[in-house]
């Protein structure tokens, strides 16, 4: 039998342990990352899934805008130009055309009124011009603009003088001066025409083909995307899938762990007290003096596991957020006496001196009573139980005023034992952990001690905190907050007080 | 006659102020109202604005008129424009410059035509409208309009010195019949 011990805080921490010992090989650079991913797996899915839906987004945008743009400036380049062009050719056609339709009649008055066709006609041909040279951004746009410009000039000059002599009954005339410039004038109108509309096609053709570059452009940046957003999506599931697997088998080598030590634990008490009742039962002790002996073996053996029995449930109780301490306004005195007499025996027993020293008038603090002494005891159980050769641990209790968290009351352990090595430290307050040192000193314990003092501690809204020097000693020290004037009022049943360790 | 015609004058006369004014403000020139019905107005003889002359005395518009003069002093061929017969203008024209009746004016063409003592024919329009586009499209041409339908497109000699809206112009015609 083992607690059901969910994966949390701990087992987080433990992760990074086991990354380095997994029979399933380890990867140096990735698993560190895979530890943060095994930490935030759904946060960090939804933020790249996010983040690559976002990216897509804007590419996808970008790129259609792009495109919008390009087809847009190739209609009103192209097709608009080329309408613009199609027009001037036409009214050019129809200056001339009008002026030739005068030479059809004798009558003066139709002869004025195809003149004023003609002039029409001019006067759309200059606008179209006009408007060709303003939306010109090319020089051999420009160039070719102007000498439109210029040309239309020389031919209406003519056509001005062929409108005249038509005008005044020279026909023999109006056709001579066409035909000695007015021809001429308007070929070269025509060409420059013809070159214009040529330049609009290239452009088109420019355009088309930016279009077509732009729409290729779009397609591969997004099977790319596309692609990349695959391949983060498979690695966002391989990492997730990798860092469950590890705290599956993070979470089954604990299981394996913690049967081992408890029933190896279990096992040498046992061992003893089987020992002693066969030779109880089988008459080899004699006398009252060996049975007082053997009696007082399997009670300290019948205790040792019951106090295992008892830490592995409690241990279990926290993990599960089950604890629910009954908090009340208590005086350190009275915690500290408490933990004392509770010990005494075990003290007096192992032979250890106990020097007590607490300030008088402490201020009372907050907290369940019962889980105090468990938290206390387990520190001179520890002291008690590392402390070599030393038979000396002592119990100090002081007000403290701290800027940032305000008064608080320090009760510390402190024993002259085998100390701590540094590279242990980080380590004590985790579960079932146990040195290599103390497995080799074969000092029993199942390594649950600190850290259900640690978890009491921080459900009592305090913290506990060790400075130790190898072969010198420890000195674990609880801080608890002293109690606010009103929480002399509030009943103990309100407060749920998990641990915090197991957010 | 002339104290009569003194009131047209400086109605005239303001009305060119006022186009001249349009004209230099950018806007389109406004041609001056119909003067009322039943009131003498004056005859404007219009040119071409590249036609240098800026005077005619009456001897020389009379030689012109008929016909007996070739060229302008720019070497521009002389293109006479007369509006049709029945119109008011053409009669004044007859009655104040050629001093002939209808027939008079048409045998002295076909005569002159014939026998060559005659160089320009003169081209008939319907509309004074139809005058000024004439006027404007040929640089020789030089026709008749009332003051009040001179426009921007023609250029408007002195006769003697005078324009029409000067006192002592004496090209007059009779009002348009009432519409």
């Amino acid at each position: 039998m083992f607690p059901r011990v969910r994966p949390n805080k701990y087992m987080r921490r433990q992760t990074k342990r086991l990354l380095r010992h997994t029979t399933m090989g380890s990867l140096p650079l990735i698993d560190p990352l895979l530890v943060l991913i095994a930490h935030y797996s759904s946060t960090l899915l939804l933020l790249l899934v996010l983040c690559v839906v976002a990216i897509v987004g804007i590419f996808v945008l970008r790129d259609v805008n792009t495109t919008n743009v390009e087809a847009q400036k190739m209609y009103v380049g192209s097709v608009l130009g080329l309408h613009r062009i199609g027009e001037l050719q036409y009214q050019a056609q129809e200056t001339r055309r009008a002026t030739f339709y005068a030479l059809t009649t004798n009558d003066s008055n139709l002869q004025v009124e195809y003149a004023d066709q003609s002039r029409g006609a001019e006067r759309l041909v200059n606008e179209g011009i006009v408007e060709y040279l303003r939306q010109a951004r090319m020089p051999q746009e420009i160039e070719t603009g102007k000498r439109l410009q210029m040309d239309w000039s020389d031919f209406l000059n003519v056509r001005d003088e062929v409108l005249a002599s038509i005008l005044e009954g020279s026909t023999k005339e109006a056709v001579n001066l066409d035909q000695a410039g007015g021809l001429q004038s308007f070929d070269r109108v025509r060409q420059d025409l013809d070159e214009i509309k040529r330049l609009y096609n290239e452009q088109a053709s420019q355009r088309l083909a930016n279009v077509v570059a732009s729409s290729r452009r779009f397609t591969i940046r997004l099977i790319t995307v596309l692609a990349l957003t695959l391949v983060f999506a498979s690695a966002s599931v391989w990492a997730i899938q990798r860092s469950k697997m590890l705290a599956a088998i993070q979470f089954a080598e604990l299981q394996v762990e913690f049967v081992a030590s408890v029933s190896h634990e279990l096992r040498s008490p046992l061992a003893v007290i089987s020992s002693a009742a066969d030779n109880i039962a089988d008459g080899l002790i004699s006398g009252k003096d060996n049975l007082h002996k053997y009696g007082e073996i399997i009670r300290n053996h019948s205790r040792q596991i019951t106090e295992l029995v008892n830490q592995v449930l409690q241990f279990a109780s926290t993990q599960d957020r089950r604890s629910r301490y009954v908090l009340r306004p208590l005086g350190v005195s009275q915690i500290i006496e408490t933990v004392l007499d509770n010990a005494s025996e075990q003290l007096r027993a192992a032979g250890f001196t106990v020097e007590r020293q607490w300030e008088a008038n402490l201020p009372c603090i907050t907290g369940d009573l019962s889980a105090l002494v468990q938290c206390l005891q387990n520190l001179i159980m520890n002291s008690v139980k590392y402390s070599g050769e030393s038979r000396w641990i002592a119990i100090r209790a002081r007000l403290v005023n701290l800027e940032d968290r305000g008064p608080e009351i320090q009760i510390a352990v402190q024993d002259h034992g085998i100390g701590i090595a540094r590279s242990e430290m980080p380590h004590i307050f985790e579960p079932f952990y146990r040195s290599a040192a103390v497995i080799d000193a074969q000092i029993h314990g199942a390594g649950l001690g600190l850290s259900l003092a640690k978890n009491i501690a921080e459900a009592m809204g305090g913290k506990l905190s060790v400075v130790s020097e190898l072969a010198r000693g420890s000195t674990f020290t609880l801080h608890l907050p002293v109690a606010q004037s009103q929480e002399f009022e509030v009943t103990g049943a309100a407060f749920d007080a998990a641990p915090t360790n197991t957010k | 006659m002339l104290r009569r015609a003194g009131p047209l004058c400086i109605l005239s006369g303001a009305g060119f102020m006022a186009m001249a004014l349009s004209i230099a403000a950018g806007r389109p020139p406004r041609v001056p109202p119909d003067p009322p019905a039943g009131s003498e107005q004056n005859l404007a003889i219009v040119v071409h604005h590249s036609n240098p002359t800026e005077n005619l005395s009456m001897a020389e518009l009379r030689k012109i008129f008929l016909g007996e003069r070739r060229h302008w002093p720019n070497g521009r061929r002389i293109t006479l424009v007369m509006m049709e017969p029945g119109q008011p203008e053409r009669a004044a024209v007859l009655g104040l410059i050629y001093q002939m009746s209808e027939n008079d004016f048409n045998n002295h063409f076909l005569h002159g035509l014939f026998t060559g003592e005659v160089f320009v024919s003169p081209k008939t329009l319907a509309t004074p409208l139809g005058v000024r586009k004439f006027i404007f499209n040929v640089p020789g041409a030089i026709g008749y309009v009332r003051a009040s339908d001179v426009d921007e497109s023609v250029k408007v000699i002195r006769i003697d010195e005078r324009l029409p809206e000067d006192k002592g112009y004496r090209l007059h015609v009779p009002p348009r019949a009432s519409k």
